[in-house]
């Protein structure tokens, strides 16, 4: 077993400088797929890690304690996605994955090929994807880091900064709202068989 | 769902974070009512198709540790130039937009936007020098050193046009995948549709031909 995050952020701060690349040996993948799926695009993923662990490295030598270390990072991580979804708000982009959304809303609207298909297709992992990034920015931060972070419900309200009832309500109303999407698309529920008309 | 009051020790039930007495509870209430147990069962088939979404082979950010720092000046000093390059294309409008099936890239904003692009440039020039200050420089610069960069700045954007091209090919080819299948099931529907059509077309047919049948019946008679 290896020393704890806090051991190493103690070293860090006494001058050890190495035990930071050990920090970013454990948590850089982990914070990656986190801004992966929070925001949707590799490209932007790479970038908003390399940001992250660029300001964790600034800032670490002030590192109060006052959370713990990888809720302080994934802190930095998400107000950096938030930060960069507002700026994208703003803008008028087309991006591929926009595109193939398109594509996917085009299929919905005409009843929509059954789940098999969508396997068969290779498309279910997308569409999951596609309706995970239509939700809103709280459910969607909450619904990443509790299944796909595995953390725990006190950990992400140490990460949010809010009382443990508003994530499990988050995390719900997300569930429910992916529910919906994904019932659209026809994947959690079977599509039912268009009876002809008599 | 119809029962807020247990919705949190549901959650909690549902991933496996309740206490045994909470899950005592949460079983109770789900024997006893049929709206909640329902719920539940749907949420664990919107966590089981959560699975599904694979995260693609995520390529690593690059110098970001410590150590790295402190060979990669040169490197910090490009990324700072690039960084205060993108930002000046940011601050000067330029965009990246869809008009009428065409992309367009549209640079600056116009006369206007120079003041602008001046406070920007002074605030991503403190920035670099924070950057500087901030990295033990190993090499000193040079023209060799420059060169270096310039090559390796290169690279990165080769780099990023190879991944761009096989994205591209990626989400074309499933594309094209997707469409054949929705092809295939629209004319699946189609041609449902038109052999019910032909079996009622026939019944109305046969109806007519019988009720012909009985007139001329009835006029023989008459």
């Amino acid at each position: 077993m290896g020393a704890t995050d806090e051991e190493l952020v103690d070293a860090f701060q006494a001058g050890d400088l190495s035990a930071f690349d050990d920090l970013v040996r454990r948590w850089e993948r982990k914070i990656q797929a986190a801004i992966y799926r929070v925001m949707g695009t590799e490209d932007e993923a790479r970038d908003l890690c390399q940001e992250t662990l660029l300001k964790t490295y600034r800032a670490l030598g002030s590192f109060k304690r006052e959370a713990r270390f990888s809720s302080w990072l994934y802190q930095i991580a998400l107000n950096l996605c938030r930060d960069r979804m507002r700026r994208r708000k703003g803008r008028t982009l087309v991006s591929l994955e926009t595109l193939e959304t398109d594509a996917l809303s085009l299929r919905s609207w005409s009843h929509g090929p059954s789940p098999l298909e969508l396997i068969e297709a290779g498309a279910l992992s997308r569409a999951v994807a596609d309706a995970v990034s239509g939700l809103p920015d709280e459910q969607r931060e909450v619904i990443v880091l509790k299944e796909y972070q595995d953390l725990t419900f006190l950990e992400i309200a140490e990460i949010l900064d809010v009382p443990l009832s508003t994530v499990k309500t988050r995390l719900y109303r997300g569930l429910g709202q992916l529910r919906l999407r994904l019932e659209r698309q026809g994947i959690t529920r079977a599509a039912p068989v268009p009876a002809p008309l008599p | 769902m119809e029962c807020p009051v247990v919705r949190d020790e549901m959650m909690e039930a549902l991933y496996g974070e309740a206490s045994a007495e909470t899950s005592r509870r949460v079983d109770e209430h789900l024997t006893a009512c049929a709206a909640c147990r329902d719920e539940m069962a749907s949420l664990r088939r919107v966590r089981r198709d959560l699975g599904a979404w694979k995260l693609p082979e995520l390529t690593r950010s690059r110098g970001t540790a410590a150590s790295r720092h402190r060979f990669r000046a040169p490197l910090a000093a490009a990324a700072g130039f690039v960084l205060a390059l993108g930002a000046s294309f940011a601050f000067s409008g330029s965009e990246l937009s869809l008009d009428e099936g065409h992309f367009a890239f549209r640079l600056g904003r116009g006369v206007d936007a120079l003041r602008e692009l001046r406070a920007a440039e002074l605030r991503q020039r403190r920035e670099i020098d924070e950057l500087r200050a901030a990295i033990v420089p190993v090499v000193a610069p040079s023209a060799s050193g420059e060169a270096v960069v310039l090559e390796r700045v290169q690279a990165l954007l080769r780099e990023s046009e190879e991944r761009q091209a096989q994205r591209l090919a990626t989400q074309l080819r499933e594309l094209s995948i997707r469409t054949e299948a929705q092809r295939r099931s629209d004319l699946a529907r189609v041609s449902a549709g038109l052999s019910y059509l032909d079996g009622k077309t026939g019944q109305h047919i046969a109806r007519t031909t019988e009720l012909m049948g009985y007139v001329l019946q009835a006029a023989e008679k008459r």
